[in-house]
């Protein structure tokens, strides 16, 4: 695809007024000490990186149902530079972590926030370039969506380890990156599952190609469901048999508890079971609206294990995160809506 | 490959290879089956002596015989991701490796299944792994994972048998044709009457799919289980989270570089370039760099969070293995299985067959010291300082490790002039219509 997304420059002030905003809210009366701002950052991150890893991955292996939906996925490229805006505002909020009682070589305020905004910045350059060739269908798109994906790989694994783990300090588990970003993969997908769906409706030609690419998409969420279960249960039993008190810990406290205790299996079923029971019959494979609805399901499970792990700086103030959810949402709506226009 | 190869110029190309073996072939056989017995031998005098003439002893009671099991489970494991995998994403490429890669798994499961067993020291009550009702009234654990193992293994060399013969059935009816005598009547039962009529290829074509799709979540189950034969134990430097996703790329990346190491003298000798072009050698290498670099993650996060905890042992025990009495095997480790992967960067060296076979010497032997390094240095540094030690392999530990390989590759030998080393009808699929084979 040639074409480039017509250049109103009314997204940058839009951005700029957003993160004005949401200063204002998180500096406010009942502002909760920066609980829902972290909320934003770790649900949006993995969205917006994943739609771009999605888009750079396809690109790597020659997808072919990419190819409609390549504009809007590379669209929330912007929003990178948002979140790094926002990413930064944290820094005012950063007693949230446990750590700052105790700062270490790693974990320490200045280096926490340096190294968080330079690899956000590096992630957004790479996407920048990275969508640009793409879109140019140029030679060199391969080693940008290669270069793309590093800085992802990178930035997720930070987002996990830095960003949610470390409120849980010095409790850790080597697989959170990978998890981190086999989610972001996994939500960038579901993304692109919504965008066809609503693509499939206003389009009528070529309607066998049409469906043979939802077929495959939807063939992939349901590999992804596998995979999530693969990481999930693997992740869960060493530290379930392990059974060590500094590290069990983290467990017990999810899932023996009302309200973590259903948040705990509701994660399960819209990761898992609701993928993978309903993609498993061929029929239901390729009908938009059953995509739409699992991918629906699966960003949704994506919220409310974001809600799980951010445990220990809650409670979330809702009114402030429900606006702040609303901003972003319109903001990433404008961006892959003129991307369709 | 051309795609106006007429289909009898393949049957004859790829059955070329079963021809009366040369000079040169009878030669490794026998060099193979030599090191094979030799390493026998040393099993029997393991076996009449005791498992004290091993090098094996507290604190490290797992060496070499473990590194083996899951060296070889590793290498195991690409063929079903060459084979199911692949043909689930419809990667046209894996009918060039296919055959030798499923071969090979079948007979690494074997000498994998073999370690174990060597490992028991009294190979004679193996049978008391197996759950069933006995006059003993003795039942195996269920919750350990030595004994998940025994459930992953037979299911995966199951499984796998099944799909590597299945997938010959429609070769076995071409070999019929041209076999004469005994041969003949041999083909004849293992193509089980194939006539291959429209009905049989569409009830065939299903069954492979529904077998490729019941062999894939093997690749990660199998694999992931071996993982917690460590990360079950609460060892510092085994008890890790990562580890089972880190062991399937693991295997994977070492499976890839065995299919490599094996095709690549496999097209030479056999003149199949036609076949197995360099196109398909790129395809291979980009799945080893992209596994390479999951095992190169793993190895920076493991140590990074090491570090970033506060437990001194999980510290102490990376410090270990990198500068400790291993620590020159674990630097090999990481030149070979992180480092020179990296040069597949460059699409001239992923075309180069030369360069690709040296790597694939060289991640062989890192993926055998990674294991090693895995297990021996975890078990040398334990929680209690006053039961530290070392551990060295013994002669006859050594010489039972070699006879593995012995053994791997006679049979690898045995298979080239008894089964079609490509997949004969697949290649027919692909050569003929539009010329876009790869």
């Amino acid at each position: 695809m040639t074409r480039t997304p017509s250049k109103i420059p009314l997204f940058y002030p839009m951005m700029l007024v957003t993160a004005g905003i949401i200063a204002f809210l998180e500096t406010g009366p009942g502002h909760g000490g920066g609980s829902s701002l972290l909320m934003t950052l770790v649900f949006w991150i993995t969205v917006v990186e994943g739609c771009i890893a999605v888009a750079a991955i396809c690109d790597l292996v020659h997808a072919k149902w990419i190819v409609t939906l390549k504009e809007e996925l590379l669209s929330p490229v912007p929003l990178l530079l948002f979140l790094t805006v926002l990413f930064l505002l944290l820094g005012f909020k950063i007693d949230l972590y446990p750590w700052m009682q105790d700062e270490g070589r790693w974990l320490n305020k200045p280096f926490f926030l340096i190294r968080n905004a330079v690899v956000l910045l590096v992630t957004y350059g790479a996407a920048l370039r990275y969508a640009a060739l793409s879109r140019e269908e140029d030679d060199r798109k391969v080693s940008a969506a290669v270069l793309y994906l590093f800085a992802f790989v990178l930035s997720q694994s930070l987002v996990a380890f830095d960003w949610v783990m470390s409120l849980d300090y010095p409790w850790y588990s080597t697989l959170f990156g990978a998890y981190f970003f086999v989610e972001a993969i996994f939500s960038g997908l579901a993304v692109a599952g919504i965008l066809f769906a609503l693509r499939y409706r206003r389009e009528v030609e070529k309607a066998g190609e049409k469906k043979e690419y939802l077929r495959d998409l939807a063939t992939l969420l349901f590999g992804f469901s596998i995979l999530w279960g693969g990481l999930f249960f693997t992740q869960y039993l060493v530290i379930w048999y392990g059974n060590l008190p500094e590290e069990v810990v983290y467990l017990v406290e999810r899932i023996t508890d009302s309200p973590w205790r259903e948040l705990s299996f509701l994660v399960i079923l819209c990761f898992f079971a609701a993928p993978f029971f309903l993609f498993l019959p061929r029929r239901t494979k390729t009908l938009p609206g059953m995509v739409t609805l699992v991918s629906l399901i699966i960003l949704g499970g994506l919220f409310v294990e974001r809600l799980l792990f951010l445990k220990p700086a809650l409670p979330l103030p809702t009114m402030i995160f429900l606006l702040e959810s609303l901003g972003f949402f319109l903001l990433f709506s404008l961006q892959v809506g003129r991307s369709r226009a | 490959m051309n795609p106006s190869i007429p289909p009898e110029q393949i049957e004859q190309d790829v059955l070329a290879a079963m021809k009366k073996p040369g000079l040169l072939y009878w030669l490794a056989l026998l060099f193979c089956g030599t090191v094979f017995i030799a390493g026998m031998v040393c099993w029997g005098y393991q076996l009449k002596t005791g498992l004290g003439v091993a090098g094996i002893s507290h604190p490290v009671a797992w060496g070499i015989y473990i590194t083996n099991f899951v060296f070889w489970v590793g290498i195991a494991h690409s063929g079903t991701l060459i084979s199911a995998v692949l043909f689930l994403l419809r990667a046209r490429f894996r009918t060039s490796f296919n055959r030798a890669a499923e071969a090979m798994t079948v007979f690494a499961l074997m000498v994998a299944g073999l370690f174990p067993l060597i490992h028991l020291g009294r190979t004679w009550v193996f049978y008391y792994l197996i759950p069933y009702p006995n006059q003993r009234q003795i039942w195996v654990n269920f919750r350990s994972p030595l004994i998940w193992d025994v459930f992953a293994i037979s299911t995966y060399l199951t499984v796998s048998l099944v799909f590597f013969y299945v997938g010959m059935i429609p070769d076995f009816a071409v070999v019929r044709r041209y076999a004469k005598g005994i041969r003949k009547k041999i083909y004849q039962v293992l193509s089980l009457g194939w006539e291959g009529r429209l009905g049989e290829w569409r009830n065939y074509n299903q069954l492979y799919l529904f077998l490729a799709a019941f062999a894939t979540p093997l690749v990660a189950s199998v694999h992931s289980i071996v993982s917690w034969d460590f990360a079950m134990s609460i060892l510092p430097g085994w008890h890790t989270t990562i580890f089972a996703p880190y062991f399937v790329a693991g295997a994977i990346l070492s499976g890839t570089a065995m299919v490599i190491t094996l095709v690549v003298p496999l097209r030479k000798t056999l003149s199949l370039q036609r076949y197995i072009t360099d196109d398909h050698f790129e395809a291979i290498a980009k799945i080893l760099l992209f596994t390479s670099l999951i095992v190169s993650y793993a190895y920076i996060v493991e140590p990074a969070l090491a570090a970033y905890g506060k437990n001194p042992f999980e510290i102490e025990e990376f410090r270990y293995r990198a500068f400790g009495d291993y620590g020159t095997l674990f630097w090999i480790m990481i030149f070979c299985n992180s480092i020179l992967p990296l040069a597949l960067f460059v699409k001239r060296l992923r075309r180069n067959i030369h360069f690709l076979f040296v790597l694939s010497l060289f991640v062989n032997i890192g993926m055998w010291l990674e294991r090693f390094v895995i297990i021996v240095t975890s078990l040398a540094r334990d929680y209690n300082p006053y039961a530290w030690g070392t551990y060295h392999p013994s002669i006859i530990e050594i010489g039972i490790t070699l006879g593995g390989f012995g053994l791997f590759f006679s049979a690898y030998l045995v298979f080239l002039k008894t089964l079609p080393v490509l997949s004969i009808t697949e290649i027919k699929e692909r050569s003929d219509g539009t010329g876009n084979h790869s």
